[in-house]
């Protein structure tokens, strides 16, 4: 398959669906991270400069913070979503889809530094490109997977028109396609709505524009409206 | 049933679940003492059964993603992790980090050796030919060691900096090695290897330089401290990059995904405590060993006593009968 969705059981049975992000949007919010600390750390600079030399320790043990346990801190306590993350809509989850705790966060953080080797980010990339799931070696070895949040925007509404019977006993996954057409006409241009249309005219016996109107009157016949 | 009735008779306790869902991202605390909390288990299942026969029916697209939104949402809160308990630290620390140092033995002892045997040889050789220090270092660096470790200083071990200074810049330091040490183990061990071994030399290299030179007072007077957590955490860190490498070259009875995912567990453990010692050396090194006036009676005295109790929790810590199960 060349999806990106993982499908996962849940313990009730039904099976979760999974988009798996990709490098890019991760490598985003890895520099929406980096910027953010370093501006923190700057802004941190200008009181702590103040301490004189016992200022440069806290400077570093800053530095050390948000090197290291910013990424965990934020994964565990923000729903496994770094700042950067929750800008570009992605979440860390374990395999089996449920929120990351404190081990699998600290392993895929620290496992950064091998991932990170060669310059920017070289084995991670090559990595996320061979999985299936677009993990990279640090999420294989604490079993977590980064996925896109934010779900895309549930489609439209099928128009509302006087039901229609069909004509003849559609088969299931007829029926799934022709009520999907009905749903998903409105994001479509009225031409490529008119050509999927004309496909069905052994069905409708129409053309053009009477045939869109027909499929949906069949699909809210099929959804069962008056 | 068709879909529109389908959607009448449950679209309400979908619309509740969404809304306490939805109150549950912006105030948890205050959403989860309400009332409905209690119902959240119950409802979300029937939800999950909404799903699985909106699938199994084949309603369209719109009914099953908006259920498939709703249950990813319920999953997500219904299995979050527990809340972090403290006392869990203070029993991993005293109990579950030694008995995990001891289960891992084998990496663990081919790690001490790895840096103990470098070191140890080139302070004994660097005694015996001391012109070989010029072949390690630069004289650049040899200059600095000597600087940092003259007798005629105030302050031993360091040429600047506050106590609070050399605090942060220890931490940084030394536990950003024994994090990359760890996790370059996982390329076949080799990083885990290299960084062991590279210590070794450089650690002994500048131990035998100064005690040949005659500077050897300060030197052992400022690492006898805290070289007990300092070292046995360096070696620690090391051994569980060297068990994940392993892993990965041989994982034994297991596929390779799980076993690895296993001993990413154990390593990350092992880091964490490896990360508490050296919290405890950069304390000691910072506000302890730097005191120039201390008696080396003392000092020497408080280092074996540093050693013993270190290895003595590595070796004792969470054995059944002292520490419960």
């Amino acid at each position: 398959m060349l999806d990106t969705v993982r499908e996962i059981e849940t313990p009730e049975g039904v099976s979760l669906r999974l988009r798996a992000a990709g490098a890019l949007p991760r490598a985003q919010a890895w520099m929406v991270d980096l910027l953010l600390r370093l501006v923190v750390l700057f802004v941190a600079m200008i009181p702590l400069a103040l301490f004189g030399k016992g200022g440069n320790g806290l400077a570093m043990l800053l530095m050390f913070a948000l090197l290291w346990a910013y990424s965990v801190v934020c994964e565990v306590w923000l729903d496994g979503q770094t700042l950067g993350k929750r800008a570009l809509g992605l979440r860390v989850v374990k395999a089996d889809g449920t929120p990351v705790t404190w081990l699998p966060s600290v392993v895929r953080n620290l496992l950064r530094v091998v991932d990170a080797l060669p310059g920017v980010y070289g084995v991670g990339l090559a990595s996320t490109l061979i999985d299936p799931h677009a993990r990279r070696l640090g999420d294989i070895v604490a079993g977590t997977m980064v996925i896109h949040a934010q779900e895309p925007p549930a489609g439209q509404q099928v128009p509302a028109l006087p039901a229609l019977p069909l004509p003849q006993v559609l088969a299931a996954d007829e029926q799934a396609a022709l009520v999907e057409y009905a749903e998903r006409a409105g994001q479509l241009t009225v031409q490529r709505q008119e050509e999927l249309a004309n496909l069905l005219t052994p069905l409708t016996g129409q053309r053009d524009t009477a045939a869109i109107r027909q499929l949906v009157a069949h699909a809210n016949w099929l959804l069962g409206r008056a | 049933m068709k879909q529109e009735r389908f959607i009448a008779l449950h679209g309400r306790e979908w619309d509740l679940l969404q809304s306490w869902l939805s109150a549950l991202e912006r105030q948890p605390k205050r959403t989860l003492r309400q009332e409905q909390a209690l119902e959240f288990p119950q409802s979300y299942r029937r939800v999950c059964h909404h799903l699985a026969l909106a699938r199994g029916r084949g309603y369209s697209h719109e009914v099953t993603e908006r259920l498939q939104r709703l249950v990813q949402q319920g999953h997500r809160v219904l299995y979050r992790p527990p809340a972090p308990r403290w006392h869990r630290v203070a029993g991993f620390l005293l109990a579950g980090f030694p008995r995990l140092v001891r289960a891992q033995w084998r990496c663990m002892a081919l790690a001490a050796a790895l840096f103990y045997l470098p070191a140890l040889c080139l302070v004994a050789l660097l005694q015996l030919r001391p012109e070989l220090a010029h072949t390690l270092f630069s004289s650049a660096q040899l200059v600095q060691f000597e600087k940092m470790y003259d007798p005629a200083n105030a302050h031993i071990g360091r040429s600047s900096g506050t106590d609070l200074q050399m605090f942060g810049y220890y931490v940084m330091n030394n536990v950003s090695i024994a994090f990359r040490t760890f996790a370059s183990g996982l390329v076949f061990g080799v990083g885990a290897i290299y960084v062991l071994g590279a210590n070794g030399v450089l650690i002994g290299g500048v131990a035998g330089h100064l005690t040949a030179i005659g500077y050897g007072g300060p030197f052992w007077r400022f690492v006898v401290g805290h070289s007990a957590f300092e070292l046995s955490a360096l070696v620690i860190a090391g051994g569980a990059g060297l068990q994940l490498g392993l892993t990965l070259l041989a994982p034994g009875r297991q596929r390779r995904g799980p076993a690895l995912v296993a001993a990413g567990w154990v390593g990350a453990q092992l880091a964490l405590g490896a990360f508490a010692m050296l919290l405890v050396a950069a304390f000691i090194e910072a506000y302890w060993s730097s005191i120039a006036v201390l008696p080396d009676a003392l000092r020497f005295g408080v280092g074996a006593l540093l050693w013993l109790l270190v290895l003595g929790w590595l070796w004792r810590g969470g054995r059944a009968g002292t520490h419960g199960t």
